[in-house]
């Protein structure tokens, strides 16, 4: 049988002289669920987009059913039943999920959009799918998973017969990327073709066919998914073997570095997102935070970190009172702090990585000195870090934004380690980041701890937060509602169950153990 | 595509070159409607300023101005603050500067310094204001900068004309400074040339202002991009949330911005004063404090980049007033020539930060200066 899609020899060097795909041969067949994977950087976007007509390849030919085709534009795609969702979205943020589906193919009555038809193709397709929206609902109002669902729509409208995905799990939680599973499923089942983009492994056992990885712009093999195993893949991915299974020797537990007392936070809105949280993190320890992202967990880094003003409370590091100072005051104390929303706080990406490494500390010497700040220092801790922390890029003074995820996380992770801490606030550090990277990051998190720092980990991916804890706290609607002191003796079904809710310890039980 | 056109300068040089002659053409094609003799009027806007040494005089001394106030305004800007305050600052600047050389007792050598230092200290506070209201009370900057810009007018208006002008004068002006207050011309007094010194002194106003401009572009850049103060400011423009992550005190940044903006701002006026009018007259601004922006927008806020800029600008000003004297074209059609040209060389600088601007305001002013940066990270 030939292959619905197949990309020869694609080449694509983008006018900076990246060589984003060197020599590409791509294929998926008629109604399959193709997993591309590779780490970040790898060439996969640019792949997809080639064949969305988005890009232009420098080289290399594209069949579709066995006749070649020029994509000159995304329309050429959508017209030849080629539909790609981006990783980020492009909604128009002030229109209605129905408008936002229609847009561009409107339904017309007396020349002006028709609501109810656009309300009732929106309707249909949603049922026919099972992708679930509010079709009336304006976009700004509706949450990642459903805008992800919103775009997956507006592509089936436009008659999309193959689905380009571009890691659509990135944004979900786990329950909403089961829901999206069960949704590819069904356009399966309905004779769609859908090209998975991931670098998550266990997403690509679960919802494959096939796999196509790629690394550093080449196709590194095409296998059955029932063929692979994660370990195999990974290998593939980064070229070595990679230990999925992280190494953690046995530390005694230090002083206490960290007292959380009482600490409650009230948002702007007027909710109680924390209430009267009190726990203790020790030397030589990683206390991991498990729940439900939105049960508090962004609040309670920030409010340790010096971001967000504590309604009540006290927290100190060694002694020293943190809450309700300012980020320099919290950081000076000894307190680092990989941020959760790294874009946003976590860099700044116009500015090159040499300055990206330095914002803790540019006002010290030996990166301070007389009236100047040293950039001969600046660069030499950048070039030492961007050895030592594996960063990957030609130098330090290209912008951040040149960087892939992993490599960008990397950047935080080395600024953050390296200035020396007692405690170490880590909020999903591996969110969004491939496996290598991921691997890297968990490693050094793990070495902290062994050198004696205090960590607290706080991941919404519980087999994360099981495997580098020592100790683990479940967070429920703010409040603390289980302590596991021995992490290695807790399963995943045990605190999934604290997590939604269902079980919560008293707070006798819990003080027993604290 | 061409692999130098991967080389940010030469693109951007390119793109400005482009957009100048694109402008310039769409000029004479105007020009061609509405002169009567065309060639003529395009060649005295074109050619007009570099005709005579007095006409080059004019083109260098505002170009100094521009330049100043282009720092001035790459400073705010570089933070992000879209302050317009240098108008207001550079009256004040010039108004003190006035008051320090026309009625402070003192030799040459200490009176000029003192004026020019009176003038810096006067824009540094005018400009502080602002940068209080915005920090501590996050008053909106071009707001409360537009309203001082106004209130710094009338103060100098109401001086002027109640305590400074001579009762008998017929006009409202201050008497010409005395020798001591008037700054000495650029060039140096060498024996053997003293009678190239006396033509320039006699045709142009070229001060030793250029002197303390050239300074300032060094400072400036010095300033930006080597001092803790320049790396915080940077940062705070660039992404606010990471800079405020990382400990840098905002406040502070934004407070310190505004008014060492102001600084330059004030130096500007001095040279009003001191080096062109030698004398304080209504108007003395011309509105000028603005032009200030499209120095800066044209330099992408980069002070090496702003002496260039400013003396295209400048340029552009000179040639447009020669035209109007030397032709049949009205002022208003050497203004839409103008507009186009900075429209086109500007336009794709200022959407981002307009882009920008409302996406922060869209997440409850915060600055999410990296809502804008977040679409294009390479994940
Ligand atoms: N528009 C672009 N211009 C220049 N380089 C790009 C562009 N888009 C991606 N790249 C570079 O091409 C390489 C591959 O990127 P991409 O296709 O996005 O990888 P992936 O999706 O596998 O993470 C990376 O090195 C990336 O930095
Ligand atoms: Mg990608």
């Amino acid at each position: 049988m030939a292959a619905l899609i197949e990309m020869r020899e694609i080449v694509k060097i983008y006018p900076n002289g990246v060589v984003a795909n060197d020599g590409v041969n791509f294929s998926v067949d008629r109604g399959e669920i193709h997993a591309l994977v590779g780490e970040n950087g790898a060439g996969k976007s640019t792949l997809m987009k080639i064949l969305y007509g988005m890009e232009r390849p420098t080289g290399g030919e594209i069949l579709l059913d066995g006749q070649p085709v020029h994509f000159h534009s995304s329309n050429d795609a959508i017209a030849a039943g080629v539909g790609m969702v981006h990783q980020n979205f492009m909604l128009v943020p002030s229109f209605t999920v129905a408008e936002n589906i229609v847009l561009g193919q409107e339904p017309l009555r007396n020349g002006l959009l028709d609501q109810a038809e656009a309300l009732r193709v929106t309707r249909e397709l949603s049922q026919q799918y099972g992708l679930r929206v509010e079709p009336e609902a304006v976009v700004d109002s509706i949450n990642v998973g459903m805008r992800q669902r919103v775009e997956i729509l507006k592509t089936l409208y436009r008659g999309a017969q193959v689905l380009i995905l571009d890691e659509p799990t990135a944004v979900l939680t786990p329950q909403e990327t089961q829901e999206l599973f069960a949704a590819v499923r069904k356009l399966v089942d309905q004779g769609k073709t859908v090209i998975f983009i991931t670098h998550k492994l266990r997403e690509v056992k679960e919802i494959s066919n096939r796999v196509t990885v790629m690394r550093s712009g080449k196709v590194m093999g095409v296998v059955q998914t029932e063929d692979a195993t994660r370990e195999s893949l990974a290998r593939m991915m980064v070229g070595r073997d990679v230990f999925l299974q992280v190494n953690k020797p046995p530390v005694t537990r230090g002083k206490k570095v960290l007292e959380v007392h009482n600490l409650s936070y009230v948002s702007e809105t007027g909710r109680t997102m924390l209430h009267n949280v009190s726990f203790n993190v020790y030397g030589g320890e990683v206390l991991g935070i498990a729940g439900v992202e939105g049960n508090g967990q962004t609040e309670l880094a920030e409010t340790l970190s010096g971001l967000r003003p504590a309604a009540t409370g006290t927290a100190s590091v060694n002694g020293k009172a943190i809450l309700n100072t300012n980020p320099r005051t919290v950081r000076l104390s000894g307190v680092a702090h990989i941020p959760e929303d790294r874009l946003t706080n976590g860099l700044a990406l116009t500015a090159s990585i040499d300055e990206n490494l330095i914002v803790d500390r540019y006002f010290r010497p030996p990166f301070h000195r007389g009236l100047f700040i040293d950039y001969k220092v600046v660069e030499k801790q950048s070039a030492d870090l961007i050895q030592e922390y594996g960063i990957r890029t030609p130098n330090g003074k290209l912008p951040v934004k040149s960087l892939s995820g992993g490599n960008m996380q990397k950047v935080i992770v080395a600024r953050e380690f390296t200035s020396d801490p007692a405690l170490l606030i880590a909020a999903q550090p591996t969110r969004g980041i491939d496996v290598g990277a991921t691997e890297f990051v968990r490693d050094q998190l793990v070495k902290q701890r062994t050198d004696g720092k205090a960590v607290l980990l706080i991941s919404a991916d519980l087999s994360e937060v099981m495997s580098l804890s020592d100790r683990i706290i479940v967070m429920y609607e703010g409040e603390i509602t289980g302590v596991f002191p021995d992490a290695a003796s807790v399963s995943e079904e045990e605190l999934g169950l604290y997590m939604l809710g269902i079980k919560r310890q008293t707070k006798e039980e819990m003080e027993a153990v604290l | 595509m061409k692999r130098w056109m991967a080389n940010p300068i030469v693109r951007e040089t390119v793109r400005i070159v482009a957009a100048v002659g694109l402008a310039l053409l769409l000029g004479f094609i105007i020009t061609l409607f509405v002169s009567e003799d065309p060639l003529n009027a395009y060649r005295s806007f074109l050619l007009g300023p570099l005709t005579r040494l007095n006409r080059i005089g004019d083109w260098l001394e505002e170009s100094i101005t521009l330049i100043f106030l282009g720092l001035a305004t790459a400073i705010v800007f570089k933070a992000e603050l879209f302050s317009l305050g240098a108008e207001g600052q550079m009256v004040l600047g010039a108004l003190t500067a006035g008051v320090v050389s026309l009625y402070v007792p003192l030799p040459p050598a200490l009176r000029l310094p003192l004026a020019l230092l009176a003038a810096m200290v006067v824009g540094f506070l005018w400009g502080a204001i602002p940068g209080i209201l915005k920090a501590n009370l996050n008053a909106n900057e071009l707001v409360s900068s537009l309203m001082l810009n106004t209130i710094a007018l009338k103060i100098y208006e109401w001086l002027l004309t109640f305590y400074i002008k001579p009762p008998n004068a017929g006009y409202t002006a201050s008497d010409f400074f005395p020798k001591e207050g008037v700054l000495p011309n650029f060039f140096p007094p060498i024996p053997g040339l003293e009678g190239v010194r006396q033509t320039l002194v006699n045709q142009t106003n070229l001060t030793i202002m250029l002197y303390i401009m050239l300074a300032a572009i060094f400072v400036v850049y010095f300033l930006m991009y080597r001092t803790p103060f320049g790396y915080e400011l940077r940062m705070v423009g660039i992404n606010l949330k990471f800079a405020r992550y990382g400990g840098v005190d905002i406040k502070k940044v934004i407070i310190l911005a505004m008014a060492v903006s102001g600084i330059f701002a004030g130096l500007a006026g001095a040279h009003l004063a001191m080096g062109i009018h030698t004398k304080l007259i209504l108007n003395i601004t011309f509105g000028l404090g603005f032009e200030g922006v499209v120095v800066a927008l044209l330099a992408r806020n980069n002070p090496l980049a702003v002496p260039f800029t400013g003396l295209a600008y400048g340029y552009l000003r000179a040639g447009a007033d020669v035209m109007e004297r030397a032709s049949d074209m009205s002022r208003e059609m050497v203004l839409v020539i103008q507009a186009i040209i900075i429209l086109l060389v500007t336009a794709e600088r200022v959407l981002p930060m307009v882009q920008k601007r409302i996406a922060a305001s869209r997440s409850n002013g915060e600055g999410a200066a990296a809502a804008a940066e977040g679409g294009s990270h390479a994940a």
